[in-house]
């Protein structure tokens, strides 16, 4: 029989093995990731092991890197000796490493905002309220980001050009962004198309294509951040997706830790109390089967919903549209410049106004599980926002850009410029004065009501919406990523002021991580690769403006691109440029091929995916009979041991855990700590 | 950051630094906040390595755990002896698995073990009930309470022993990717 010390000695001695021959980068990664205690951790980490045992004397056993590495050494050869001495180079270079690593993410954890808040917000809302404010934090990287990035590539050399502002400034700019602002490096039209050259040095700056180069790169850098954390919560959020989630073990063993308040607890668990009742009510309740009257009347509720929700949103579009154009013949003749504010105004009022509309649609339709009217309720505000939005791209690519006016860059950058302020208007009334009002109603009126919860669907898809007019307008208005940032650091204040005071925590449970895992989809999927459509159609097939910003006087913004191509050609040194450009990027063939290669390895990885969920159900079934099989022997054991005893009644008799035990030895069916080692060890074990 | 603190050496902080998921800032941090718990039992001076045990009843009057239903077997999972007295190397532990940096897997192994109230490295009926009891805090009857363990070792229990091993309630945490942000304290 095993003693624990002896089965504890020899899991450590194969762990050991296995992390001699990691890198100490993944050692290190190994160690932290085993569930030990601190003391052993250390051990193992400095490599210096005392393990002692107690039976039959045995003299302790003394393990050390060093005195294997030592042994090793001692059977190469000189040679390899050498080598030795590399990798020992090599190890400490990747220690300084590690080191200066640890003290960089020190520096990004001490300027990381908000902790505080954060934690006060998740101790008394939980993690479901949390998620919107650090999707929030989030999506103000990006604005941080790529305003350093216009900042230093296009907004300073332009300062250093700038003319001189002659227009007056009014405090209505701040609302209409005309004006004073139209001459300042706001917006597209104030940019030289010059190569900037200070004194006699020589060094240029060519503006033009510092302006596009800049815009793409930030662009990329956005499109590839989104990928890579699309792609790291798909991995974390859809492991067995087609494994339907029980409800109930979910609600017992993920309680939210990260609330802390005393009343928050006691109110969650109420809330908690209410849900399993719930749950367990389902249960109990049979599957009626509903008539074929009920089935029908059903189904052409759904249908009538969904009609009128899909009319109003394009009839909205279509007042948009119209009142747009109307507007643009209107500001023609007059010149009354609170006019602008009419088109902003409307379209925040349809945001604002619809989806109430379309929440009281929940009073017609039924859904047996309330996820679904989530879901549903969510795709028609995405449709009547991102159907807002392209709406009015439209109306922008194909009415101001070819409607002759003198800068019309200057003027789309404007109207995103107006919409997004009322917008952000719109969101800090709602939040000081909707919210304030609603909790006198619930709390002094109609006490039924109650304090309202906080939407946090509502609230993202409006942060979506912002996000994807600044991208859009960034080519414009290219201090729009500033304006941006400091819109969101108002909106987290106010957003947070709001809910400490009119808001109660959530009753139900919320999944907060497969919403986060869609609405970052969104963020990519209909909103970002939209901007890049509209992006595409204006650099590829606009005009631009004759007299004003960096492009004046091209027949297309791709010209620019074109044009240095060719005076690149010219130089012999940057040739290579000029191949990848022609062959690379400008070939249909290599496009052709890419996209074969791409297609042929998805397919791979499909059919990949699909073995491995067969082989997931082959070994859940074998689960499933290994323990069969464990509990037929048991009882069989115990069986024979009681006719034994009958027998007996002298002999020794194992208790049913004891029989486990020795079966479980036997069989070689790994226990829990075993197990616990042999986990740790794949974590451990560098991915390829 | 330089090396302006006295409390530990360099070997021991590098060591720590190693074995959690936490800066040296934060270290240090936390390190002020045990010493805080009870500054007379806790010396300045760690070099000496001092056997120190902050008693459970401090540690549990912590904000961040105080209102927590299962403060108690927190403690006890990750203090040495399990009584709940908790060393500073204890401490460190604890928070660095509830941090956010934790592995999925790691997190799970000692979720099971909080759960696990009478330590036999099998969540049974009688563990699960401990759970919904602490969990609704008297607000469901027994009956509610039992027919709720049923289900659960019905939904989870994958070889059908009548108990959940670690391997049930890891795949059944596979399948709750809110784990990972609920099993997360912050401090």
């Amino acid at each position: 029989m095993l003693s624990d010390d002896h089965v504890n000695e020899i899991i450590i001695q194969k762990l050991i093995a296995s992390l001699i021959p990691m890198t100490s980068r993944d050692r290190i990664k190994a160690i932290r990731n085993q569930p030990r205690t601190m003391e052993e951790k250390r051990n193992l980490s400095r490599g210096g092991l005392t393990i002692t045992t107690e039976d039959e004397g045995r003299a302790k056993a003394h393990l050390t890197w060093w005195k294997i590495v030592d042994k090793e050494k001692s059977k190469q050869t000189h040679h390899i000796l050498q080598l030795n001495c590399c990798i020992q180079c090599l190890n400490s270079i990747s220690r300084a490493y590690r080191r200066s690593k640890n003290s960089l993410s020190e520096i990004l954890n001490s300027i990381s905002l908000w902790q505080k808040t954060l934690k006060i917000i998740g101790g008394k809302f939980g993690t479901s309220v949390l998620s919107y404010f650090n999707f929030l934090r989030w999506l103000l990287k990006f604005n941080i980001f790529s305003f350093i990035l216009n900042f230093s590539f296009i907004i300073i050399p332009q300062f250093t050009v700038a003319e001189k502002n002659t227009l007056q400034f009014t405090g209505l700019e701040f609302f209409t962004g005309v004006g004073y602002f139209r001459d300042t490096v706001m917006y597209y039209g104030f940019y030289t198309n010059s190569t900037i050259q200070h004194g006699n040095s020589g060094a240029s700056y060519n503006m033009q294509l510092a302006y596009i180069f800049t815009i793409g790169a930030c662009l990329t850098t956005c499109f590839f951040s989104l990928l890579f954390s699309m792609a790291t919560y798909f991995r974390n959020n859809f492991i067995n997706p087609h494994i339907y989630s029980g409800g109930i073990t979910k609600l017992i063993f993920c309680w939210d830790f990260t609330v802390t308040q005393e009343k928050a607890v006691k109110l969650k668990q109420k809330n908690l109390s209410t849900e399993i009742r719930e749950n367990l009510s389902e249960l109990r309740q049979e599957n009626s089967k509903l008539t074929f009257n009920q089935l029908l009347t059903r189904f052409s509720a759904y249908m009538v919903a969904w009609v009128v929700s899909t009319g109003v949103a394009i009839a909205c579009c279509a007042a948009v549209y119209y009142l747009a154009e109307y507007n643009l013949e209107f500001l023609k003749t007059h010149s009354n410049p609170g006019a602008v504010l009419l088109l902003p105004f409307v379209v925040s009022c349809i945001n604002l106004a619809v989806p109430c509309i379309y929440s009281t649609f929940r009073l017609v339709e039924r859904y047996e599980m309330p996820r679904h009217e989530v879901y549903v309720l969510l795709i028609r505000n995405i449709f009547l926002k991102i159907s807002i939005i392209g709406i009015l791209c439209y109306y922008w690519l194909n009415t101001v850009a070819l409607s002759g006016e003198e800068c019309w860059e200057t003027l789309i950058g404007q109207d995103i410029y107006r919409l997004l302020l009322m917008d952000f208007v719109f969101s800090l009334v709602n939040s000081f004065l909707g919210e304030f009002l609603r909790r006198i109603i619930g709390m002094q009126l109609i006490t039924s009501l109650g304090l309202q919860e906080f939407d946090i669907a509502r609230n993202v898809l409006e942060l979506i919406y912002a996000q994807t007019l600044v991208w859009i307008g960034i080519f414009f208005c290219p201090l729009l990523p500033f304006i941006q940032m400091i819109m969101l650091f108002i909106m987290f204040y106010s957003k947070n002021i709001s809910l400490m005071m009119n808001f109660q925590p959530p009753s139900k449970a919320w999944r907060a991580s497969q919403m986060m895992t869609f609405f970052i989809f969104l963020l990519f999927f209909p909103s970002f690769t939209g901007v890049l459509c509209t992006l595409a159609i204006t650099i590829w097939r606009l005009k631009p403006s004759a007299d004003c910003g960096p492009f004046r006087g091209l027949p297309l913004f791709i010209h620019s691109i074109y044009s240095w191509i060719d005076t690149l050609s010219t130089r012999p040194g940057y040739l290579w440029v000029v191949w990848i450009y022609r062959n690379l990027i400008g070939s249909v063939h290599f496009f052709f091929i890419l996209t074969l290669i791409v297609l042929i390895i998805t397919y791979l990885y499909w059919q990949i995916a699909e073995g491995r969920k067969i082989m997931i159900r082959l070994l859940h079934e074998q689960i499933i009979n290994e323990g069969k099989d464990k509990m037929f022997l048991i009882e069989k054991l115990i069986k024979l041991q009681d006719m034994e005893k009958k027998a007996n009644p002298s002999s020794l008799v194992l208790e049913r855990r004891e029989v486990e035990v020795s079966l479980e030895a036997a069989l070689g069916t790994p226990g829990t700590r075993d197990l616990r080692f042999r986990r740790s060890v794949q974590e451990g074990n560098p991915r390829a | 950051m330089g090396n302006k603190q006295t409390v530990f050496t360099h070997e021991q902080l590098e060591a720590y630094q190693d074995c959690t998921f936490f800066t040296r800032k934060e270290i240090m941090r936390l390190f002020y906040r045990y010493q805080d718990l009870a500054p007379q039992l806790v010396p300045l001076d760690y070099t000496t390595c001092p056997d120190v045990k902050v008693p459970y009843e401090l540690i549990g009057s912590m904000p961040e755990l105080k209102d927590n239903p299962f403060r108690q077997r927190i403690a006890q999972v990750f203090s040495e002896d399990g009584d709940g007295h908790m060393t500073l190397d204890n401490f460190l532990d604890m928070f660095s698995v509830m941090s956010e940096m934790a592995p999925r897997d790691l997190k799970a192994y000692y979720a099971f073990k909080i759960y696990d109230f009478n330590n036999d490295d099998y969540i049974c009926a009688w563990d699960l009930e401990q759970t919904v009891t602490k969990l609704t805090r008297g607000e469901l009857s027994a009956e509610e309470v039992s027919l709720v363990c049923e289900k659960v070792l019905d939904e989870a229990d994958g070889d059908h022993d009548g108990r959940l091993s670690l391997e049930d309630f890891q795949n059944m945490i596979l399948r709750a990717p809110d784990f990972l942000s609920t099993f997360h304290i912050r401090i």
